[in-house]
């Protein structure tokens, strides 16, 4: 069974609720999402967290981010479109856990559950495009 | 997320209810920061806390720094399953206090 869904929303911090929602609906296509649902719908709205918090500071915008959820050959993909602060890799840290603070976290917890986080510059229309991969 | 809060001699019972992400930790942290001002001992009773992400751990994390630095505490109770699995994640169990 393979599948795309795709849904636009608002650039601010109420929408993640709605993004869990999309996302929880979307892996009710497939009994192989039952167990890992709580940590893929975890990582995704990490991800479009991010997004809000540093990718446009929290600030109001028109702007709005694009997800996609695919699953193609036993790979699900999610992927995450937006018009914000360009993001450079390099920058980007997980938390140091011996360092109890509460930055990066969101960034380790999308590491721990994903196999692969990529960033692609070759989105036309997008400044950032993130993809998390995961083989089922 | 909603709340309740009940008091007993110096221990505050924080219930809170719902999901804890980014749009509600301000309201969190409204909640709970003045009882750990008042140097009272904060209960967080999360049975019925269904989501929290790294915004609402951060919640737990900045309330334990603060209650320590005031020589309080603050304990979690009744943790929901899929808030454990989110702690546990952090690795926080052996530094936050799990009751």
């Amino acid at each position: 069974m393979n599948f795309e869904e795709t849904q636009n929303f608002k650039i601010e911090s109420a929408s993640l609720k709605e993004v869990r929602v999309f996302a929880r609906e979307v892996f009710k296509k497939s009994s192989i999402f039952e167990k890992h649902t709580d940590d893929l719908v975890l990582a995704l709205a990490e991800a479009a967290q991010n997004i809000v918090k540093h990718g446009y500071n929290n600030h109001p915008t028109e702007d709005e981010m694009k997800i996609v959820i695919k699953y193609n050959d036993n790979v699900l993909s999610m992927e995450l479109m937006d018009k914000g602060k360009p993001v450079v890799p390099s920058n980007i840290k997980p938390r140091d856990l011996d360092d109890i603070k509460a930055g990066g976290l969101g960034t380790f917890f999308i590491g721990q559950i994903m196999d692969e986080v990529v960033f692609k510059t070759t989105k036309v229309n997008w400044v950032n495009h993130l993809i998390l991969t995961k083989s089922f | 997320m909603s709340y309740k809060v009940t008091e007993e001699n110096n221990v505050a019972t924080v219930f809170l209810n719902g999901e804890i992400d980014m749009d509600v930790t301000e309201k969190a942290k409204e909640v709970i920061m003045p009882l750990i001002e008042a140097k009272k001992e904060v209960h967080l009773n999360l049975k019925d806390v269904e989501y929290m992400d790294s915004s609402g751990i951060s919640v737990l994390i900045e309330s334990h720094q603060q209650a320590s630095e005031l020589g309080t505490k603050v304990i979690l109770k009744e943790i929901s399953k899929s808030v454990l699995k989110v702690i546990m994640m952090a690795k926080l169990e052996q530094i936050l206090n799990l009751d």
